[in-house]
């Protein structure tokens, strides 16, 4: 799959390589929109996303304020631009942490068999018993609300679909000739499971992680929606969507942008994760 | 023999690929007469399957499409036919064969439901007239008791027994044409030879006419009436069989012809000598009584205990420094599992294995390492032995690197040193192995054994999967490296022509155990054993009048601790 990469960077002009992908470039294009503005937000943001201005209370979208004010006179446009950063923050950490926890037991587990396996997989199996948010609240609620907590406890529960995907393709690829190969020539455990083995297992999980992005958004905005993830006043999608609920149906505006950029976002990650999908063959 | 059934005129296919056009069949014309077995020949890649593919117009891919000529059956230009009235011809007039019977067979249908399926879609009969045809027809196919096996599934046949069952379920339409794409290549050369004794006596009672598809001659030879030689989807030579054999007119055609293996040579054919024999006593590696079990495939559910399998059931062997030793046998026989067993890749459940003086059984820790830096193996599928991720000469310099007998800065030289001796160019070390043709994984999968410096290499069906031609080639180059660095070669393969040019001696393995072993040319002369005679004598030979035999074996006295059932073999270990 490398080989397919580096070929496709080396001989096929860039037009030509959109052309074919183009799901990913568009769903890449998105990210790289977000990620600049959460990037440049102090430049382009008209407002401070927490100044409250009693005067234009509740305003509805006009050229001062694109996307209207809330019910404590915050721009929201700053606001969604200034939330960029925390949303785009959370579905990273979110998902980078349970990444690679389950890619690492995922590989071992797979690799080793026996009764490592078996504990790892229980342990899967007990942890996959819970409600998904029932886990995350009771996690959050002993450590106590907020971003961190949010993030430890989706290392503590997310890490089980990465572990489970990889050590599948583990339990295929190590019985592969390579693999064999390997042994008879000597190579170490290690070296076999992390460098021969585990890069070609892990296409699969980069791209489901892409996918799994959007989920993590979404809890991310449901936790904070419940109170239990980022704490007002900071300018964060879910919380803006809280926060508007009580007035949807006079300031339709409060709840509109904030859900229609969680929208976009993770319309974004799952385009790119079908992309990359298609480009690194998985399917195939 | 009257006009032709079936009538190609300048055929072509094209795909479009980055913006050209590729021409995957040029302009091919060929005729089909009643009753005629046509070989199609050639290498991967030649076009040979495509042709047939167009023919039904199952071409692989959309873009793929038949851009001239004209292909009549029976007076209609299938070519131009439309989609449906094609349904109506494929099956009913035109059937088709595959090389892997298992994956083309749905596992979850009876064989004779999917018999007679064809026959109720094609010929609309009723249900039970459809049952009995289709009994008919699994006799007709060489099925013992048809009534009965009409209600078993797919995988409790063996692979010969399921080859039957697509046929059965090409001929259930009766068609006139039927197409076999190697369908004896996955087989062991027994039942390869039933196989095609059986292709032949449909032809003989339904006046059928074939196309075989096939890239060994010996088959074309003991089978065909007539041969088509194909190249980079040109047609090279058409003809009558003998004529073809006897006085081919193109050059790649007399190349095809010496690369069979069951030509004799003209130079370095006789097995070498090994005059280095009798000086050292000691053997290089010795197995003595060796068992490997595994436990049985299945739930044991009515049995109590664990039913085990022995793939290798007490072998013992001893191998001399600088010997070529072939190990013979069928898919099942144990030969993989004696060659893991050996370099200590599978557990043994009894007996002995000592690499140079050092038993893997007691000492297995100080064996291990040994067998780690003087022992290595080469694999069957070229693709699959190499981690495709890495280029070809990173993984040479891994592997040099780990061995730490080279220092760092001399690695770069010596991975081009390795490329050398396996006759790779050495700008073959930057590619991976995806953009790699067969022969050259292959060639790299070997400077990788060779890059450990060993004293014994495995070669496990290391050219099953090549081409013929290429396949020659790496013969050759087993041939050249072993008088070069006196390597102990240790060849598993299920060809015996093969082994026959290559080893000094031949060990014929038969379920799990050593049935006969002796120096070449004596076993291949005079077999002792009943098997090994089956097995030489199953051999296709490329003369046409040496008679294709029955392929039959000789009675098997059950092994005592191998369960069968229904005639499967026993595991397959490849």
């Amino acid at each position: 799959m490398t080989s397919a990469l580096a070929a496709t960077r080396m001989n096929v002009p860039w037009s030509r390589f959109l052309g074919r992908h183009m799901t990913l470039a568009i769903g890449a294009a998105t990210l790289g929109l977000f990620l600049a503005v959460a990037l440049a937000a102090p430049l382009i943001s008209p407002y401070d996303p927490i100044y409250q201005d009693a005067a234009v209370r509740l305003a509805m979208p006009s050229l001062a304020h694109p996307f209207g004010t809330d019910n404590f006179g915050r721009d929201i446009l700053s606001r969604v631009i200034w939330g960029t950063r925390i949303d785009l923050q959370i579905a990273v950490i979110g998902v980078v942490f349970p990444f690679l926890i389950g890619t690492f037991i995922g590989t071992v587990a797979g690799f080793f068999g026996g009764i490592v396996d078996t504990v790892f997989m229980r342990l899967v199996d007990i942890i996959l018993a819970f409600p998904f948010l029932v886990l995350m609240l009771s996690i959050i609620a002993i450590l106590g609300p907020g971003l961190s907590s949010f993030y430890i406890a989706m290392a503590l529960v997310g890490w089980v679909s990465y572990a489970r995907l990889i050590r599948a393709q583990m339990l295929v690829l190590k019985s592969s000739d390579y693999a064999v190969a390997a042994v008879s020539l000597g190579f170490s455990r290690a070296r076999i499971m992390f460098r021969h083995l585990l890069p070609n297992a892990v296409a699969g999980s980069i791209v489901f992680s892409m996918s799994d992005a959007v989920l993590v958004l979404l809890n991310g905005a449901a936790i904070s929606y419940l109170g239990l993830g980022v704490q007002p006043p900071v300018a964060e999608w879910g919380v803006m969507v809280a926060e508007g609920q009580s007035f949807i149906t006079t300031a339709w505006w409060i709840t509109l942008f904030p859900g229609l950029s969680i929208v976009v976002l993770a319309f974004g990650f799952s385009l790119l994760g079908d992309g990359l999908g298609e480009w690194l063959g998985v399917n195939e | 023999m009257s006009g032709p059934v079936l009538s190609i005129r300048d055929l072509t296919v094209k795909v479009p690929i980055d913006g050209e056009t590729r021409t995957l069949i040029d302009a091919v014309s060929f005729d089909l007469a009643r009753g005629e077995i046509l070989g199609l020949v050639g290498e991967s890649g030649s076009g040979k399957s495509m042709i047939c593919r167009a023919l039904v117009k199952l071409l692989p891919s959309p873009a793929i499409a038949i851009t001239g000529g004209t292909v009549l059956l029976d007076g209609k230009d299938l070519a131009t036919l439309s989609e449906d009235a094609m349904r109506a011809v494929r099956g009913a007039e035109i059937g088709m064969i595959f090389q892997n019977p298992t994956s083309h067979l749905d596992p979850v249908m009876r064989i004779g439901d999917q018999i007679a399926e064809g026959i109720r879609y094609h010929q609309g009969f009723d249900p039970r007239e459809a049952r009995a045809a289709a009994v008919e027809i699994l006799g007709q196919v060489g099925f013992p008791d048809p009534a009965r096996q009409y209600d078993n599934y797919p995988h409790e046949f063996s692979g010969g027994m399921r080859q039957r069952a697509m046929i059965a379920v090409a001929l259930s339409c009766n068609p006139k044409i039927l197409i076999a794409d190697e369908p004896t290549t996955a087989l062991d050369v027994t039942i390869q030879a039933q196989i095609l004794r059986l292709l032949m006596d449909l032809r003989d009672k339904r006046g059928l006419s074939i196309i075989l598809i096939t890239h060994d001659l010996g088959i074309v030879a003991q089978t065909c009436d007539s041969i088509a030689v194909l190249r980079n989807g040109q047609l090279l030579e058409h003809g009558p069989k003998r004529r073809v054999l006897a006085e081919p007119q193109h050059a790649y055609t007399v190349s095809l012809l010496k690369s069979h293996p069951s030509m004799p040579e003209e130079s370095g054919g006789t097995p070498l000598t090994p005059a280095a024999l009798p000086i050292a006593l000691q053997p290089l590696l010795e197995i003595d009584d060796l068992v490997v079990r595994f436990p049985a495939p299945g739930l044991g559910i009515f049995k109590k205990g664990k039913t085990e399998i022995a793939a290798v059931n007490g072998v013992s062997l001893r191998i001399m420094p600088g010997e070529t030793v072939g190990i013979v046998g069928e898919s099942g026989s144990g030969k993989s599992t004696l060659a893991r067993a050996i370099l200590g890749l599978t557990p043994l459940t009894s007996g002995h294995v000592s690499f140079a003086g050092s038993d893997l059984a007691q000492q297995r820790r100080q064996t291990l390492a040994k067998l780690r830096t003087e022992a290595a193996m080469v694999f069957q599928d070229p693709y699959n032995a190499l981690n495709p991720r890495l280029t070809i000469g990173d993984m040479l310099a891994e592997v040099l690197k780990v061995q730490g007998n080279t220092p760092a800065a001399r690695i770069p030289e010596r991975v081009g040193e390795l490329l050398d001796l396996v006759e790779l160019d050495r700008a073959f070390a930057t590619r991976r192995p995806r953009s790699l043709s067969g022969g050259q994984c292959q060639r790299a999968g070997i400077a990788r054994a060779l890059a450990v410096d060993p004293k014994l290499i495995i070669a496990d069906e290391c050219v099953a999967a090549l081409d013929v031609t290429i396949q020659a080639q790496i013969i050759d180059l087993f041939r050249d490296l072993k008088t070069r660095m006196n390597l102990t070669l240790l060849f598993i393969a299920h060809d015996l022509a093969i082994v026959r040019n290559l080893c000094d001696r031949v060990v014929v393995m038969y379920r799990g155990e050593i049935v006969e072993e002796g120096r070449c040319d004596a076993v291949f002369a005079n077999p002792r054993h009943a098997y090994t005679a089956a097995l030489i004598g199953a051999i296709p030979d490329i003369d046409p009048d040496k008679p294709l035999p029955r392929g039959d074996l000789p009675p098997r006295s059950e092994p005592k601790a191998a369960p069968v059932v229904r005639g499967q073999p026993l595991i397959s270990m490849q």
